[in-house]
């Protein structure tokens, strides 16, 4: 048997038990929407916590942040800036949001808006533009699933196939088991991907250079510029600071309001889970500095990879680990992969459903879960088609999805903590804010770079959005007392907010 | 109660001023490879260490924040259940 067969067959193991998980943890889940978008409610600590922790470290984490550090150096450092302080407010919103979660049945990001802003345009626009912004997400999950499995069979499996088989399986426990699934094979994925991430962060530098400490200083001596932030461009010319601290900035803001990310909220068992997860995140961010001691390791190589991205498969090939560990590796990239995809699809349907179609149609219980099955199904296969096509430039519409996903933020914090907000004032906002992001992203992509300061589109989006909103709703006749009063206090006069 | 608001405040503090020294121009001192701590650049040490901070921090807040719903089980008592029946009205 030749080693690419091997690792091959390593593979299809690692995907058989998730499969196997996934399919097993839907049996106790109930048939209802509840149960199948909200896990029926009840996640303990441990789900939660690799829930939350394996679904923001996608592919992304996984093989872009080594791309990162290796090519574009310590710019790959706000990878590790943003996600402690995304998370914190969490520990207020979260409890805050999961109490209007039970009390009016949410499951969506987009009902608790609609919930307090009624408006049939806001469901629909939130729904159009989490969709538009999970496509690109989706592909780039696949593409990573892919390019890893191509590389480590010495392309006899290639990354269509490779995808197509990944995302088949996942496809496969998410229309059956729902939420229930992900949050199990999360567990599992999550903790096999920090296994890995950290053994190989640590045993690549000092196999090529005799330890972190070594290769840290010979990289200082040869390429002092990949150690000194804000590091570089992916064209190899020094990053701004603007451009790197916005990057912050509008990851930060982001990370919390993908609707895959804030459904959490509602899939939580109680408060207390949902504030022990918050805790525990900046735990799990930590698992980035390995990440990045993999992608320094590549930095003084001779020979380069096609694509800073295939850093990780190419080192570890190139390193001539036994066959074991290669298989393991790649199990561990494909984890990081299909937790974050299956979520992704999983949220994508729910809320194309939810708040797409359900405003505007009523449906049956049975026959919103079966439309949420088709739509997993529709946005794979969209995804998938993208992924095809190996020169998309992904991570640039990626940055672009963050832009116009942290739009949401200043409805969501208005919703819950406003109370002179209006319907107007939060439907002109978030036009504007999307508008102005979509703008200055497009031109950008054109050539014109009018982007002041080198500033992320998303921040120079919310700039516009805020006072629009605020604006607005000042000009605009104030909300009922009592039904703002429901959204600021959801839990009557012994809430966290005093 | 005081307690209680004086560690939301130094967590929200905490979180700031993470915030101002991760970005320009409160990052600018700490931007530099050495000396290598624990074996990592000196930036990047100082980055791992607020995001490590942070969590503990975090946990510091958690503790009080359960000390003080423990600590008030009447009133918690009665905002919950029967008593105070405005709920219900769907937005």
């Amino acid at each position: 048997m030749e080693r690419w067969q091997l690792i091959a067959a390593l593979i299809l193991v690692y995907l058989a038990v998730t499969l196997g998980i996934g399919l097993m943890a839907g049996r106790r889940a109930s048939r209802s929407v509840t149960g199948y978008v909200a896990g029926d409610r009840r996640f303990g600590l441990l789900v939660m916590y690799f829930v939350t922790g394996a679904t923001v470290f996608s592919a992304f984490a996984f093989l872009g942040g080594p791309g990162w550090a290796y090519s574009r150096g310590a710019a790959a450092f706000y990878i590790l800036s943003y996600g402690a302080l995304g998370i914190a407010p969490w520990y207020f919103i979260g409890p805050h949001a999961a109490a209007l979660g039970r009390r009016f049945g949410y499951v969506t990001q987009a009902q608790l808006l609609v919930g307090r802003f009624p408006s049939r345009f806001l469901s629909a626009l939130m729904a159009a533009l989490s969709v538009a912004a999970f496509v690109p997400y989706v592909t780039l999950q696949m593409q990573g699933a892919g390019i890893v499995i191509e590389a480590v069979t010495d392309g006899h499996v290639p990354l269509a196939v490779g995808a197509a088989i990944a995302y088949g399986i996942v496809a496969l426990y998410v229309l059956t088991s729902g939420v229930a699934a992900v949050g199990w094979t999360n567990t599992f994925q999550g903790i096999f991907m920090v296994a890995i991430a950290w053994s190989l962060g640590i045993y690549l530098p000092f196999r090529l250079y005799g330890g972190v400490g070594e290769m840290f200083e010979r990289i200082l001596a040869e390429r002092p510029e990949m150690l000194s932030v804000p590091g570089l461009t992916a064209a190899g010319d020094p990053w701004s600071w603007g451009g790197y601290s916005s990057a912050i900035l509008v990851s930060a803001i982001g990370l919390m309001m993908w609707p895959h990310l804030f459904m959490k909220a509602f899939t939580a068992r109680d408060d207390r889970t949902l504030r022990r997860t918050v805790v525990l995140f900046p735990t799990f961010q930590l698992f980035l500095i390995p990440v990045f001691l993999i992608g320094f390791a590549g930095v003084l190589l001779p020979e380069s990879p096609p694509n800073a991205d295939f850093i990780l498969p190419f080192l570890i090939l190139r390193s001539e680990l036994p066959v074991l560990v290669v298989g393991l590796f790649c199990a561990g990239a494909l984890s990081a992969s299909m937790s974050t995809g299956d979520a992704l699809l999983h949220a994508a349907a729910s809320v194309t459903v939810e708040d797409g179609i359900g405003p505007f149609r009523r449906l049956s219980d049975a026959g919103q879960r079966r439309l949420m099955q088709v739509l997993v199904l529709v946005v794979g296969v969209v995804a998938y088609w993208f992924a095809l096509d190996e020169d998309s430039s992904l991570v640039v519409l990626l940055l672009t999805a963050y832009g116009i996903i942290c739009q949401f933020a200043p409805p969501i914090c208005a919703a819950l903590f406003w109370r002179r907000a209006t319907t107007p004032g939060i439907v002109a906002g978030l036009v504007a804010g999307s508008a102005t992001a979509v703008f200055f992203f497009t031109t950008g992509y054109l050539g014109m770079e009018l982007r002041p300061l080198d500033l992320h589109e998303g921040i120079l989006g919310l700039m516009v959005h805020i006072p629009v909103l605020v604006g607005v709703s000042l000009a605009t006749r104030p909300q009922d007392r009592d039904h703002t009063e429901a959204f600021l206090n959801p839990r009557g006069s012994s809430g966290t907010h005093d | 109660m005081n307690r209680v608001k004086l560690v939301r405040a130094a967590t929200t503090i905490y979180f700031v001023l993470f915030l101002v020294f991760v970005t320009w121009p409160g990052f600018v001192p700490f931007n530099r490879p050495l000396p290598l701590v624990l074996g990592l650049p000196f930036n990047m040490a100082a980055i791992g260490l607020w995001v490590g901070l942070g969590a503990v921090v975090l946990f510091v807040l958690d503790r009080s924040e359960e000390r003080n719903r423990a600590g008030r089980p009447a009133e918690d008592a009665r905002g919950r259940p029967g008593r105070d029946s405005r709920a219900g009205g769907a937005g």
